[in-house]
């Protein structure tokens, strides 16, 4: 009784130890927030990657500046349903695999340029044994454009949303309306 | 009651006892109040003050978590509410959920519930067309119903002061059957909806029209408005939030606050009505019986006048509740049809098109409103195989995109430059008169009750072949037109939704002249207990197409003044 009591009590100090430095690392802490999903740190940062060409930095932010990848797991967690929530994981779960089989290395080897073509080769996929891959780009796609755009950085600094937009008007020529350009 | 002592009922006595505090509640509420009448309005709901208690209403796509969708989770347990357009994450806060307070379908009904201070005022789409007397002698010519026993007339000066204080921006227009208003003016109609209104005079000459949608939104008159603390719509359109400038009419916005500075409004909150008191002695009602949502104690209120507004079919509910020695089948229900001729709007199908033309213009800008297609069908005399006919909203819209086929630096460049046009979209919903049946009813359950001990309400309300022809003949129509027109692409749906969904149920405590076939009087009295009023949207005898609250509104405002004069 003694003993297992002092490796309760061992575990407990141990426990509470540990878990200050988790809380800086943002480790598990975090990863349990998806309650739906089995996302370790290494899954999500390959997500991360995978946004971050989807979305990449440059003048503008990229999608990992942003942390998309945190909407992203957000998003499937809470608003995918169960068929599309497995399709995410398993996709993302194959994704290395698929990165080998396609490009001979793992897709944080790769360089830029190589990165985007298996990307849209995954995306384009038309394999039957491939369809996860395709179903989780297409979800990571859809949700990295979402995040990025909708994030607190596009709207307040790039273009600032208005929450009054302005009166109506109903017959503006496009010809008059000047807009500059934001270069990525 | 055992310590019942006089300063007690003295405490909870008032001259009137406004049941509900939304749309038609808070207008009785207001017209009392501004003249004298010592008031109790009585809502089930939490309080929600103007502005304090909008949480949302001045939050930034990036503050909801979901950027404006409901959760998974949520959507599974609230599968009613969440059909409903406009239960997103900005709004959910101000519906009912399914789960907290649950209904028996004995056919499909979206019963769409809005339990707090200001009820659905805070999330309607604020149209107000009015009535004419084409639809108010609709059942006397048509044989349906009964016949309403008010005509235009009657309601035609009320319609101008609720207009005028709720704030209606809207063209003159000169329709006999969709008359003009107190209007501020109104929010343009863009370069393809004046398009399409050409067309259809070409095509059609004077028998259709589509016109600019009145709506309840402050557009001038400014120093008027600021008497009541309410200032221009800003055309933000997040209405559903709560306006901070009060810009669209909610009874917490307008109303309410105009009822609360006189000093003779008393609000109690969490608060749901079990039953209305009839004493038998005195032949009349003399007050409410509640029951605390917190501590579910029940208490009593009393009052000379009592005004029910509970919205249509919770109005249909506590009336049925209200039963005793005299009404054992529920309050002023002698004939047996209290709960009976329920109707509501039919919303089921819509068409969607492409118009390629104007495409050197576009919009800018937000505009809380539409293009509205009066009705045309059956309007001055009976045309096709059903009866009665539907209005339609139309819009046409047109704003940029972005090419989102590639990655990388491409697809971000093209993210942040949406610069590609599209043609120009084109749509149109129906909304449809339905005909009251008197086997479209409502009912208590004889077995099962909520938290509160009050029986839930069973609800029988479906379409009939009359809809049925009407889905069908809006959509032929529309197509023609939308072929004159030259659009494209053109797509027609009929979502087969349930009743309920158009939020627009009505009647179950109809109007008419006779006490053997309605239950209220010409003056919203009920026949057998003139001291209380129904003026919400139980009292409809027929539905009209037009969206009802604006007739709810006046309805309230004409039964305050009968009220006041009848029971001084």
């Amino acid at each position: 009784m003694k003993r297992r009591d002092a490796l309760r009590s061992l575990a407990l100090i141990t426990g509470g130890l540990v878990l200050v430095p988790s809380c800086d690392f943002s480790k598990e802490d975090i990863l349990a927030a998806y309650k739906n999903l089995q996302i370790t740190p290494s899954l999500k940062q390959l997500l991360a990657g995978i946004a971050d060409t989807i979305i990449p930095p440059g003048n503008i932010k990229g999608a990992a500046d942003l942390s998309v990848q945190d909407f992203i797991l957000v998003m499937v967690n809470d608003c995918v349903d169960e068929n599309g929530q497995q399709a995410f994981m398993k996709g993302l779960q194959a994704f290395e695999g698929f990165s080998k089989k396609t490009s001979g290395k793992n897709f944080s080897k790769l360089t830029k340029e190589e990165k985007e073509n298996l990307i849209l080769s995954g995306l384009s996929t038309e394999e039957e044994n491939e369809k996860d891959i395709r179903s989780f780009l297409e979800t990571t796609k859809r949700f990295t454009i979402q995040g990025f755009m909708l994030s607190e950085y596009i709207q307040t600094e790039v273009k600032p949303y208005s929450l009054i937009p302005g009166d109506y008007k109903g017959e503006v020529l496009i010809a008059d309306i000047k807009t500059e350009r934001i270069n990525g | 009651m055992a310590n019942l002592n006089i300063d007690a009922v003295k405490e909870r006595t008032f001259q009137a006892i406004v049941i509900g505090s939304g749309m038609s509640g808070s207008w009785a509420a207001k017209e009392l109040c501004e003249h004298g009448v010592k008031t109790l309005v009585i809502e089930r709901g939490r309080n929600v003050k103007h502005i304090k208690d909008y949480p949302t209403t001045n939050m930034l796509p990036y503050e909801f978590e979901h950027r404006g969708q409901i959760p998974l989770e949520v959507q599974k347990e609230n599968p009613i509410v969440s059909r409903c357009y406009a239960f997103r994450e900005d709004a959910a806060h101000f519906f009912v959920k399914d789960k907290e307070h649950p209904y028996v379908q004995e056919k499909p009904f979206d019963w769409i519930r809005g339990y707090q201070v200001g009820g659905k005022s805070l999330l309607w789409a604020r149209q107000v067309q009015r009535w004419s007397d084409f639809d108010f002698e609709g059942p006397a010519r048509d044989g349906f119903a009964v016949d309403w026993p008010i005509r235009y007339k009657d309601i035609a000066p009320w319609y101008s002061h609720v207009e005028k204080f709720a704030g209606v921006s809207g063209n003159k227009d000169g329709l006999p059957h969709l008359p003009d208003g107190e209007f501020l003016p109104g929010f343009p109609l863009n370069v393809v909806e004046k398009y399409f209104q050409y067309q259809l005079k070409k095509h059609y000459g004077d028998s259709r029209h589509m016109i600019l949608a009145r709506c309840a939104h402050i557009t001038g008159n400014l120093d008027y408005y600021a008497q009541q603390g309410r200032a221009k719509c800003q055309s933000r359109n997040l209405c559903q939030r709560g306006c901070p400038f009060g810009g669209y009419f909610s009874a917490n916005a307008s109303t309410l606050p105009w009822a609360e500075k006189t000093g003779n409004m008393t609000l109690r909150t969490n608060a749901v009505v079990h039953s209305i008191i009839y004493d038998e002695a005195k032949g009349k009602a003399t007050g409410v019986r509640i029951v605390d949502t917190q501590s579910k104690e029940m208490e009593e209120y009393f009052a000379d006048v009592i005004f029910v507004n509970g919205s249509a079919l919770n109005t249909n509910l506590i009336l049925l509740n209200s039963t005793s020695y005299r009404f054992p089948n529920g309050l002023g229900n002698d004939n047996g049809l209290l709960g009976k001729y329920v109707a509501f709007h039919n919303y089921r199908a819509g068409i969607s098109a492409e118009y390629h033309g104007h495409l050197e213009y576009t919009t800018q800008g937000g505009r809380p409103t539409s293009g509205y297609f009066p009705r045309f069908r059956n309007v001055f005399k009976q045309e096709t195989d059903f009866l009665r006919g539907y209005a339609a909203g139309f819009s046409a819209y047109r704003g940029t995109y972005a090419d989102q086929s590639g990655i990388g630096m491409e697809l971000k460049e093209n993210l942040l430059n949406p610069d590609k046009y599209g043609p120009w979209g084109i749509s149109s919903h129906m909304m449809g008169e339905t005909i009251p049946k008197e086997s479209n009813y409502v009912a208590l359950d004889p077995n099962q009750k909520d938290e509160w001990g009050i029986p839930l309400l069973r609800i029988n309300v479906e379409y009939d072949d009359n809809d049925e022809k009407m889905v069908k003949d809006y959509l032929e129509q529309m197509t023609e037109m939308f072929e004159k027109a030259g659009f494209t692409n053109i797509k027609t749906r009929d979502d087969r939704r349930a009743p309920g969904l158009d939020i627009h149920e009505m009647g179950g405590v109809r109007m008419g002249r006779d006490p053997k076939t309605s239950l209220l009087n010409a003056n919203h009295q009920l026949h057998a207990v003139p001291n209380v009023y129904v003026t919400d949207g139980a009292s409809m005898t027929s539905t009209a197409t037009q969206n009802p609250s604006l007739t709810y509104m006046a309805f309230a405002a004409r039964a305050a003044h009968h009220a006041m004069k009848t029971f001084g």
